[in-house]
């Protein structure tokens, strides 16, 4: 089973107002000290035999980090990994910030998949999310992005914004389309707690988003993509056929991935855990010498726990099902956990089947088209 | 005997009642400062939360008046609710005088004026006492006429007083001294002792408090409660001063306590009369009765687990209260849980919360209830106290519901709004009298039905607060009431049930389903709503089904609180009580209370 990395980078010039990632504003002047940091973490961790196949790095915002810096980091997976033979490099582009020679030194890096955050076309859907560039800024990074050679570019949307009309999702999608992306990720906003966004809906502020609308949009966006040639592979991810994210894909198949920098998270050998999300404690931490701990974790781990196997089932279910067409390999969960998914959870697949809310044949499970966007309903099922 | 002194005090919530009595404790040096807990009178704290007494209590105080003599002073407090009529009454009876406490700003209110015209039936001497003098919205001289337009009694004997800052107070005693009546009664006659409250003791059982009324009695004595002819052995007999404190007799014209050993409340009922086995007297003391419960209501446990700590807890609130009455109950929505009869509303309040709070109980109450009288085609007449057990209609020749007379008390602005809200109610006027320029007392008719919904908030919201309500039973009346069945995804519920009647069935139909279209969530399909009668459909709204319910993001640092998200949902849907294969939430059940929100 091979290994994904993802590298978390925390910092953000301003804070989104639909965000609730651990990030920092107004804490750059560290980033030197938390490459380093980085650098020592990723070092500290007894390396997997298996080969790395992914690294993903995220944010926050990634392009806040100088080319060369991100060249260090990369060097410094390649030492202390083994990487196999055609990784997928993903990093996270933050529109506005950066231009082709950057775009150029990332790929000389190795970075070799981008992925830009749009969310909207409309300047005061910007506005409203707090985002610091124009709509034009990510035509102007495509084009760049493109001229600099990268081949395979993701966009990210989010829709079901208060107040959000469907002419107005329409643009945004269409504008996306028009890009030409390889990847699209489109999500339904979540107002999730502590946000500036979910604050201003609380108080009246502004109106709850319309579930219907959401429903509406989803729908119609999923055809608008599908034209353009963009499959679904997952709740809210379309790409172009043999373009899916793999980093992303190995969390959703259950596979294990190593978590490195301030509030990241990282699963493997059955334990799940959490680096340190302060960032002061974490360069403290990660900074250290420090005997090597027992894989997966690092000295700058905060939290682990052992995932029994009964929670384990929930858990991959749960993940499983978010891939819409592969769905729950039923062979690959026999032979992990030594039951047969039939025999673990009848009473919730008969219930599932007879509303409807799953198809279940040889080999897989998956969710009916009406149940992509009530997939929790069918989650509780199995937890 | 002339040197007793019985009476109570009569005052209105805030009134100040509770600081009235702490303050002539500490003159009395019944208790000393030290010992002086605020509002002693109210031992429990959901008393003192609210301002106001639920049960009585008596204090002995001994008072050397100006005249040198030393009184044996005995204050018997009174519940300050009008849900408790019958042991204010009791409690009346055991005085022969009674200090009428008027705060004063305010002046006179409902209840007050209820429980004064009961003492003055009593036949008790009437001190009024202006409190809260010290205020500076005091004014007492206007008060002083009110009152002595509403007694009869000149200004001058009204004792003016600041129980706060203790000004004046002991005139108040002085003045008990003079003027009440000192107890009569036979010393050498057969035992005749009034209860007039009581509580349960775990260690020495149910304590009767007393008034004798003839005769004596010692705790060697066996004793007989006259109204059920049960005799025991008395543990002790005593005086409260103001804790118990054990006594070798109580005579003719005392008051004070008998540990009864007895196991509940209910063998001991205020009202009754105790005597003596041996040479028991002839007759009791007149006007025995049991206090009626007039609301119901089904309680049920939130988790079905705590199905037998609710019985338990309701077990133990009734050691110690007699009007409270339960019995299991089954709901096909609710499950297991019990029907409860309550004296009022506001008694059942307070046993909702005592359940809540001191038992840590999540219970849900259904609507509650009245009882009606149901006379039947077949010439038989059935007692319904819940809309779930109505016969079917067909059967029905009349249904009879309670209705009650209640007294108004507001500043003249408020009439017409009042009246409004009491005629949308089916309520009748019934008259008027100004009390002084300002205020009023306007007597209507209504039903008990439309009292007991979220009457009294509304009536204190509509008058900024300023009119007092009291109400008693006026009898039973015919209308044209049908029972509203609510069918949830096409089967009945039958805690969603209402009586109602016909000619606002339809409006209080629409209301109901939109209200529960609202509280039950979206489930996976659409699930009508429907309220109807005699199985005729009256209306309608559909719950739509569940659109979006989805985790939009899920990656590798999002699975663990992705995942707690959801099993946050899951323990949420098992809250939920499952109709059908219809998930509904509790506050679904209570709907039928918040109907009128839009007035």
């Amino acid at each position: 089973m091979q290994y994904s990395l993802y590298l978390h980078l925390p910092f953000c010039a301003i804070h989104c107002t639909y965000c609730a990632f651990n990030i920092f504003t107004r804490a750059q002047k560290l980033i030197p000290h938390y490459v380093r940091a980085l650098q020592n973490e990723l070092t500290m961790v007894q390396p997997p035999s298996e080969p790395v196949h992914t690294i993903y790095l995220g944010g926050g915002t990634p392009s806040l980090l100088a080319p060369t810096q991100i060249d260090t980091l990369l060097k410094t997976c390649q030492r202390a990994y083994t990487l196999s033979r055609d990784p997928e490099i993903t990093m996270e582009i933050n529109p506005g910030d950066v231009d082709q020679g950057y775009l150029e030194s990332i790929r000389e890096a190795g970075v070799n998949r981008l992925s830009i955050g749009m969310q909207s076309a409309l300047p005061d859907e910007l506005r409203l999310m707090a985002r610091d560039h124009t709509p034009q800024a990510v035509s102007q990074v495509i084009t760049a992005a493109r001229k600099a050679g990268h081949t395979n570019i993701s966009l990210d949307l989010i829709f079901g914004l208060p107040r959000q009309s469907f002419a107005a999702w329409r643009t945004t999608v269409r504008e996306a389309l028009s890009l030409q992306p390889d990847h699209l990720s489109m999500y339904a906003l979540e107002l999730e707690a502590g946000t500036a966004l979910t604050r201003r809906v609380e108080r009246g502020g502004l109106p709850q988003p319309d579930q219907d609308l959401c429903a509406e949009m989803y729908q119609w966006a999923d055809s608008e993509a599908k034209q353009a040639g963009l499959i679904q592979y997952e709740i809210s991810n379309w790409a172009r056929p043999g373009w899916e994210c793999r980093h992303n894909r190995q969390y959703w198949r259950y596979q294990p991935y190593l978590g490195f920098g301030a509030g990241a998270h990282g699963f493997a050998a059955g334990v799940r855990y959490e680096v340190m999300p302060d960032l002061r404690r974490y360069l403290e931490l990660a900074g250290s010498q420090r005997e090597r701990l027992p894989f997966p974790l690092s000295a700058a781990a905060v939290q682990s726990r052992q995932i029994d196997p009964l929670e384990a089932m929930g858990e991959y279910i749960f993940t499983g099902l978010r891939q819409v067409q592969e769905g729950v390999n039923l062979r690959d969960f026999e032979a992990r956990f030594g039951i047969a998914l039939a025999e673990a959870f009848p009473k919730a697949l008969a219930k599932l089947l007879q509303s409807d809310l799953i198809t279940l044949d040889q080999d897989r499970m998956r969710l009916t088209d009406q149940a992509r966007l009530i997939s929790n309903r069918v989650s509780l099922e199995f937890l | 005997m002339k040197h007793i002194r019985n009476f109570c005090i009569i005052a209105h919530i805030d009134h100040g009642k509770s600081t009235l009595a702490d303050r002539l404790l500490q003159i009395t040096g019944t208790i000393s400062d030290r010992e002086m807990q605020a509002q002693f009178l109210d031992s429990m704290d959901l008393e003192r939360e609210r301002g106001v007494t639920i049960k009585a209590s008596a204090v002995r105080m001994n008072y050397t008046a100006r005249d040198g003599q030393t009184y044996e002073i005995n204050l018997i407090d009174t519940p300050g609710h009008v849900d408790f009529a019958y042991e204010v009454s009791r409690a009346l009876k055991s005085c022969e005088g009674a200090i009428l406490v008027v705060d004063a700003s305010q002046g006179v209110e409902a209840q007050t004026l209820a429980n004064l015209y009961l003492a003055l039936e009593a036949d008790l001497e009437i001190i009024p006492v202006i409190n809260k003098i010290d205020l500076p919205a005091a004014r007492p001289d206007e008060i002083a006429q009110e009152l002595e337009d509403l007694l009869g009694i000149p200004k001058e004997q009204m004792v003016k007083v600041s129980a706060k800052t203790g000004l004046n107070v002991q005139e108040i005693l002085e003045a008990v001294v003079s003027r009440v009546p000192p107890p009569k009664g036979d010393p050498d006659a057969p035992l005749q002792a009034l209860i007039f409250d009581s509580h349960y003791d775990s260690y020495k059982g149910v304590i009767a408090y007393v008034r004798v009324f003839s005769g004596k009695l010692n705790a060697r004595q066996g004793l007989r409660m006259m109204s059920t002819g049960v005799d025991y052995e008395p543990v002790e007999i005593g005086i409260f001063s103001p804790n118990m404190r054990q006594a070798d007799s109580l005579s003719v014209g005392e008051v004070g306590y008998i540990a009864t050993g007895l196991k509940t409340v209910r063998e001991c009922r205020v009202g009754d009369t105790i005597t003596l086995k041996q040479n028991p007297a002839e007759e009791p003391l007149p006007d025995y009765r049991h206090s009626k419960p007039m609301v119901f209501a089904g309680l049920y446990p939130v988790d079905a687990e705590d199905y037998p700590a609710l019985r338990d807890a309701l077990e133990k609130l009734q050691l110690n209260d007699a009007s409270l009455v339960y019995e299991p109950e089954s709901s096909q929505a609710l499950n297991f849980g019990f029907r409860c009869g309550f004296l009022g509303l506001f008694h059942m309040d307070i046993v909702q919360e005592r359940l809540e709070r001191e038992y840590e109980l999540d219970i849900l109450a259904t609507a509650p209830s009245v009882e009606y009288m149901v006379k039947m085609r077949s010439g038989e007449t059935k007692i319904v106290d819940s809309p779930a057990q109505m016969p079917d209609e067909s059967g029905i020749e009349e249904v009879l519901e309670p209705w009650m007379k209640i007294n108004v008390f507001m500043p003249d602005d408020y009439i017409g709004v009042v009246m409004e809200l009491v005629t949308k109610r089916r309520g009748k006027y019934l008259n008027m009298e100004y009390l002084d320029k300002k205020r009023v007392n306007v007597t209507y008719l209504i039903p008990l039905a439309e009292l007991i919904v979220d009457f009294y908030d509304r009536l204190k919201s509509m008058t900024k607060g300023y009119a007092s309500l009291d109400y008693q039973l006026e009898g039973y009346h015919p209308d044209r009431l049908v029972k509203m069945d609510v069918l949830v995804n096409s089967i009945p519920v039958d805690a969603l049930a209402m009586i109602v009647h016909r000619d606002s069935a339809q409006y209080k139909g629409q209301k109901l389903v939109s209200k529960l279209k609202e509280l039950i969530p979206r489930q996976m399909f659409v699930v009508p709503i429907q309220a109807a009668i005699g199985g005729k459909i009256i209306s309608r709204a559909d719950v739509k089904a569940v659109r979006k319910d989805v985790l939009s993001k899920c990656y590798g640092g999002d699975i663990t609180r992705k995942k707690k998200l959801l099993e946050k949902q899951k323990k949420g849907k098992r809250r939920l009580k499952m109709i059908g294969s219809v998930e509904v939430p509790q506050e679904a059940f209570m709907a039928v209370l918040r109907l009128d929100d839009e007035e």
